[in-house]
């Protein structure tokens, strides 16, 4: 590293931001015109937050919102868990090939096809449960959805988890139990904190997937529209009105903060962390790793 | 309470599927000895620690700690706690934290954790170090961490799974012995597994043999060194040339054996053996020397061979020589030795005590 030219780093640095820039280029037009009174492709430019306003009066956005953000957090809640016992499973399973392959399946369907047939699954079982018990449990509704949005979420969350997982030695949850720590204690207090990165990540990707899903939320729900779907739906009805462009400029910002966010906060977390076991006025660890012997 | 015995292992078995771990095992610890089970790679001895420490179910058998049957408990339920070969400190916390897990788990005082966590790491000489995190340890040093994490709980029972294994050869020796100090200064049990029979010398007030899954012999290490009684024990300690043959005359203290290079007599040792019996015999190689001309009297023993090579060790000179069948004979002796030198090929004797050679029927 030491010989090679500056000006190679900088120009894989300018080529990286280069694409970066190109993809999110659509973006960042979407946003800018999102604040342009005259709207989608005039040469003139005023700004205005006209259409942000008409957005937050529009109670039927605020209620796609609404529903879009507990159904993300209850995918959360439910997906990352079961991940993480699934991953759990994984590495301590003797015949881990028909698990992975199971696991990973919802990823080979595509949606529409999953959606499909997990509307119609949906509806037999309602029909049948009903018949048979008087039972109303799977009318379409925002847990048909919920369902729907855990089945494909969760080949996700579990490659995360495994992947940080891989790192982690068993020998640690052994010592810590012959130390006298119960399953639970050795797991929460010795393993978690080592996985934390990647069930964080999972819980951030989880989240993003949820909300930007339409496809299975669009035919699973029982007419309650979440962001996306109500987007989606209305560009479909009423053409590319500016609201739509300051919809989508939030649903992108509200993507992009949270992954950044995430981002940051491993990044400075792990440092932070490691510099308070060290004890303030400790050099760092590239001065005290000579000359231990 | 004191026991005899803090660990006692009976008919104790594992299989793994179709794969048999461990046949069927028993022995005993005395309580506050330093007991190794030495043995080669796969042969059992890091399976009975662990079921003994409560990582493994046993698929047969019992396992009692401190007079306690613990068979049916998991690790945190059991009288003992174990050091690993490496990658078990918590890369997350410090030493300290590292070092007082077990203690915070128990509720005690801080006070109280702070107080023995430093005794501790003064004990195992990495005062001072506290606030270091593993990965920034050596490896002699992450070892004394989890020797201190462990012992720091004061539980009678300290299993150590192949500890110096991923140190190099001058660290373990330092280590070794620091680890035989330690345990007399705590007075606890230790029972250490190693593939190391020069570690398992330094250490072990008592040596169990464990190979194919089996407990082959228990001793203490001289007696293993000097008196092995399986040929498996004399081929796997110390350097040891083994002859097989039959037993052609049995005397009332000696027997005489027919090996494929000539006939030797060896002491019976009291062994209840026939004619045609087939035997081993073992001879140490430092007890061996080379001459051109065969001994006289009945005080020695001797075999015709060729001479091959020597090789200066520093403190010790292998000599090697091959017997008529193409069997090679090892004879070390001190410095560059003060004996007679052949060229390769010359014919000569190998030549022992009478009283040396070693009758095997196991």
């Amino acid at each position: 590293m030491e010989y090679s030219s500056p000006w190679a780093n900088r120009a894989k640095w300018c080529y990286l931001l280069g694409v970066v820039f190109c993809l999110m280029l659509p973006v960042f037009y979407t946003i800018y015109v999102s604040f342009n009174e005259f709207g989608f492709g005039s040469p003139k430019y005023k700004f205005t937050l006209d259409y942000y306003v008409n957005l937050f009066q529009n109670e039927e956005i605020l209620n796609a919102l609404q529903w879009t953000l507990i159904l993300c957090l209850l995918t959360v809640v439910a997906t990352v868990p079961m991940s993480l016992l699934a991953a759990k499973f994984y590495k301590s399973a003797r015949n881990k090939v028909p698990f992975l392959i199971l696991m990973l399946m919802p990823l080979f369907i595509p949606a529409d096809i999953m959606a499909a047939s997990l509307l119609v699954f949906f509806k037999n079982l309602n029909h049948y449960l009903n018949a048979w018990l008087g039972l109303d449990w799977f009318n379409l509704s925002w847990y048909t959805v919920w369902i729907g949005q855990i089945l494909w979420t969760m080949p996700y969350a579990f490659v995360i988890i495994l992947i940080t997982m891989s790192r982690y030695r068993v020998q640690q949850t052994e010592a810590a139990r012959s130390c006298g720590a119960t399953a639970w204690q050795a797991f929460w207090q010795v393993e978690f904190p080592q996985i934390r990165p990647g069930v964080f990540s999972s819980c951030a990707f989880v989240f993003i997937l949820a909300f930007n899903e339409y496809t299975r939320t669009n035919l699973l729900n029982g007419g309650f529209a979440t962001f996306t779907t109500y987007v989606v739906n209305f560009m479909l009805s009423s053409g590319m009105e500016p609201e739509v462009y300051a919809m989508s400029a939030m649903i992108s910002v509200t993507s992009m903060v949270v992954i950044l966010s995430l981002i940051v906060y491993m990044l400075t977390r792990k440092e932070l962390r490691e510099s308070e076991e060290r004890g303030a006025g400790t050099p760092p660890r590239s001065a005290t790793m000579a000359g231990t012997g | 309470m004191m026991t005899e015995y803090s660990v006692e292992v009976e008919n104790l078995g594992k299989d793994f599927g179709p794969v048999r771990a461990l046949n069927t095992v028993s022995f005993q610890v005395r309580s506050g000895s330093y007991f190794v089970l030495l043995g080669p790679s796969g042969g059992g001895k890091t399976t009975i620690l662990r079921l003994i420490g409560g990582f493994e179910r046993p698929s047969r058998g019992h396992v009692r700690l401190m007079g306690q049957d613990v068979t049916g408990l998991p690790p945190n339920k059991r009288g003992s706690t174990m050091v690993f070969q490496n990658y078990a400190l918590f890369p997350h916390m410090n030493v300290e934290r590292n070092v007082g897990y077990g203690l915070k788990l128990r509720r005690l005082p801080k006070q109280e954790i702070r107080e023995r966590m430093e005794a501790m790491l003064e004990m195992v000489g990495l005062a001072g170090l506290n606030r270091r995190m593993p990965n920034e340890l050596s490896g002699g040093q992450q070892q004394r961490v989890q020797l201190a994490r462990s012992l720091v709980l004061g539980t009678d029972i300290l299993l150590l799974d192949e500890p110096l294994a991923s140190l190099d050869a001058k660290l373990r020796k330092e280590m070794c012995l620091e680890l035989k100090h330690i345990q007399e200064r705590v007075g606890i049990t230790f029972l250490h597994v190693t593939h190391n029979q020069e570690e398992a010398m330094t250490i072990a007030d008592r040596i169990a043999v464990i190979a194919d899954g089996d407990l082959i012999e228990e001793a203490a290490p001289r007696e293993i060194y000097e008196t092995p009684q399986t040929s498996f024990t004399a081929g796997f300690i110390g350097e040891n040339n083994l002859f097989r043959g039959r037993i052609e005359k049995v005397e009332a203290d000696h027997v005489t054996a027919v090996l494929s290079a000539g006939k030797v007599r060896v002491p019976r040792r009291g062994l209840e053996v026939s004619e045609e019996q087939e035997v081993t015999v073992s001879i140490r190689s430092e007890l061996l020397t080379l001459t051109a001309s065969p001994p006289e009297g009945d005080g020695n023993q001797s075999l015709p061979a060729e001479f091959v090579e020597q090789v200066f060790l520093g403190l010790t000179t292998n000599y090697l020589a091959k017997l008529e069948d193409g069997q090679q004979v090892l004879a070390r002796g001190i410095g560059e030795g003060e004996g007679e030198s052949f060229a390769p090929g010359a014919p000569l004797h190998i030549v022992w005590e009478t009283k040396d050679g070693l009758l095997l029927v196991k």
